[in-house]
């Protein structure tokens, strides 16, 4: 383990009765690392992240952070980090201020330290209207707000993020993971999260659990590439409001998507919704070859106008859902009858909702490209 | 110990904050006033005894604190906290598992002995300012003081075990207030039970233990009796914390 490594897992496996939570998941996270923790609900994150903060303790394996074992030195892992859990449990009947002069407390801050520290917390978390409020007043947003605060109280070195971001509005989750890159230059950053979007603004880095097992580790890109398959989406136009500048008559959909699958490379065309205006493919063909200049070409050679075509490398959405897709079936499953249902861990969220919602929202992107067309 | 304090600290303001306290406070004040001076007993009430003497109000101490304070005081510390999640933010911290649990022990036995102090009005009133009724003997005031604050210990110690045992404050005050008032009860059965049961039965007893304190009897036995048991739910309600690292 060379000395820049502040988290250490190494065979972490975590079992609740019969049900195994962590399969012998190894990584290691760097200084100055900001790692996206992925998964879907019951895949282990916060399985995860509740031995690396010595919450609860890993049935076999070993952790480190910053050096310390999560076993052996409890005391100094949790001295070296911040913890937000999910859903950031606060205690309602203290307010924002004395909250955190609580956790400056237990972690030693001395006055001076915990004043200076209190007044950039409190700037950066936008907690300066809500300081004398008591936090059971307080909507969601500003209760993570607050529980971040405390995360950053002490200016720890690691910070570790269970759905920090789940009951922020658009604005403020902005606002967080811009943050979060500033922070995150000199800091290790573990995060977990539901949300693609947020890291891929945040995360040069991903790591993608599923079933208590690690699927994929690595930068954005890798993991993008990991599924070996490129699109490209082509659109043709179909009518011309004023004059056709095509030769001959606008191409039927059926000559298109002919053409289209005639091109060399091409393992498969799907059409995409459109309006009148044009027809909109979709191709999918094996990574490594480029097929842009073929269907140029095909396009041209039939004389009809190209409106638009690029190339889609796969989305991290994409990937995430080929290499967890076994989970969603496994839910839904119901145990053989006589067998004894299975355990399930409930410490996370039904929160599948971002998933379906994220995949929808790339949808009607394409639609709105081939609109413009 | 800096710990201890600092989370002994925030549990007691979180007690005051929130209106159980003033509840519990007021509302055993006002049930001692009633039982010591209006509804007779064993003892005989109050203004029977014709003696300057405050042995009634320590039968019923016991009795008030069995039912109604520590399950009242003792429910919320670590029930509440599992049941809420702010557990894992708070253990999460740089604190060892001892230090929670003795701090919020303590935060428990300072309310309760808060309520206590409370009812040394009582005494005062009636013997020293404005009524002088005679000649308070305060030896066995002391005695009896120092017997419920030992009986208190024992108490919140098992009130924070079973409210360690479990993630919902009204099973933790149920169970506190039906294990206390067993333990506390079994002692009148004495009597009715000869032999070997008998003298079991009364060496479990908090009411036997208790008795002779509130007469003036300082019983070493007694002391290490509620000390033992203090200690002992203690080490239970620490294992119960740090069980859940494996469950």
């Amino acid at each position: 383990m060379s000395n820049d490594v502040m988290i250490y897992a190494n065979d972490l496996s975590k079992t609740f009765g019969s049900f195994r939570a962590l399969d012998k998941i190894s990584f290691e996270v760097k200084c100055g690392e900001i790692v996206g923790f992925l998964g879907p609900n019951g895949a282990g994150k916060s399985t995860t992240m509740r031995i690396l903060t010595c919450f609860i303790s890993p049935t076999d394996g070993t952790a480190r952070v910053n050096g310390h074992d999560v076993f052996d030195e409890p005391l100094q892992v949790r001295e070296s980090l911040g913890y937000l859990p999910q859903r950031a449990p606060l205690y309602l009947e203290m307010s924002v201020y004395e909250y955190l002069k609580f956790a400056a407390d237990l972690r030693h801050l001395d006055e001076a330290k915990f004043k200076t520290r209190a007044r950039s917390v409190v700037e950066v978390c936008g907690l300066a209207q809500v300081l004398g409020k008591e936090i059971r007043h307080l909507s969601h947003g500003y209760r993570q707000r607050v529980g971040l605060a405390q995360a950053l109280i002490h200016d720890p070195p690691i910070l570790i993020l269970d759905e920090p971001t789940s009951d922020l509005d658009p604005n403020e989750k902005t606002e967080f993971l811009d943050y979060l890159k500033q922070i995150g230059k000199e800091r290790t950053v573990l995060l977990s999260t539901h949300n693609l979007a947020e890291v891929e603004a945040s995360c040069a880095r991903a790591i993608i659990v599923s079933r208590g097992r690690i699927v994929a580790d690595g930068p954005l890109d890798e993991i993008r590439a990991k599924s070996g398959r490129v699109r490209y989406v082509v659109s043709v136009q179909e009518s011309a409001p004023g004059v056709y500048r095509g030769k001959g008559a606008p191409p039927k959909k059926a000559e298109v998507e002919d053409v289209l699958s005639k091109v060399a490379g091409v393992k498969k065309v799907g059409d995409l919704p459109t309006d009148e205006r044009a027809h909109v493919f979709e191709l999918v063909s094996d990574q490594g070859v480029d097929l842009r200049p073929e269907v140029f070409q095909a396009v041209v050679e039939n004389g009809w106008v190209l409106l638009e075509l690029h190339r889609d490398a796969q989305t991290l959405e994409d990937v995430f859902r080929s290499l967890t897709i076994g989970d969603e079936r496994r839910n839904r499953k119901l145990p053989p009858l006589g067998g004894a249902p299975q355990a399930d861990d409930d410490d996370e969220d039904d929160e599948d909702d971002d998933e379906a919602a994220g995949a929808g929202g790339g949808g009607d992107a394409l639609v709105a490209k081939g609109d413009r067309g | 110990m800096q710990n201890i304090l600092i989370i002994a600290r925030r549990d007691l303001r979180a007690q005051f904050n929130s209106p159980v306290a003033y509840v519990v406070l007021g509302g055993s004040m006002l049930l001692l006033g009633v039982l010591v001076f209006w509804v007779p007993a064993v003892m005989g009430r109050y203004w029977e005894l014709d003696r300057a003497s405050v042995v009634p109000m320590f039968t019923y101490l016991p009795w008030l604190m069995s039912v109604f304070v520590i399950p009242a005081v003792t429910m919320r510390s670590m029930a509440a906290e599992k049941g809420s999640g702010t557990l894992e933010l708070l253990i999460t911290m740089p604190v060892r598992d001892s230090e929670v649990i003795l701090g919020k022990y303590f935060a428990a036995l300072a309310m309760v002995l808060v309520l206590l102090a409370a009812s040394l009005i009582y005494p005062f009133a009636m013997f020293v300012w404005p009524w002088q009724l005679g000649a308070l003997d305060w030896g066995p005031v002391g005695s009896g003081y120092l017997g419920c604050t030992l009986f208190s210990a024992a108490g919140v110690g098992i009130g924070m075990m079973l409210s360690s045992l479990t993630e919902s404050e009204v099973m933790a005050f149920f169970m506190t207030l039906a294990s206390l008032f067993v333990l506390y009860f079994i002692g009148s059965m004495v009597s009715l039970v000869p032999g070997g049961l008998g003298d079991a039965i009364s060496f479990i007893s908090f009411q036997s233990r208790y008795q002779s304190f509130a007469v003036g009897l300082i019983d070493s036995r007694a002391v290490i009796y509620f000390l033992s048991i203090t200690v002992l739910c203690l080490l239970v309600a620490f294992r119960s914390l740090e069980s859940r690292k494996w469950s």
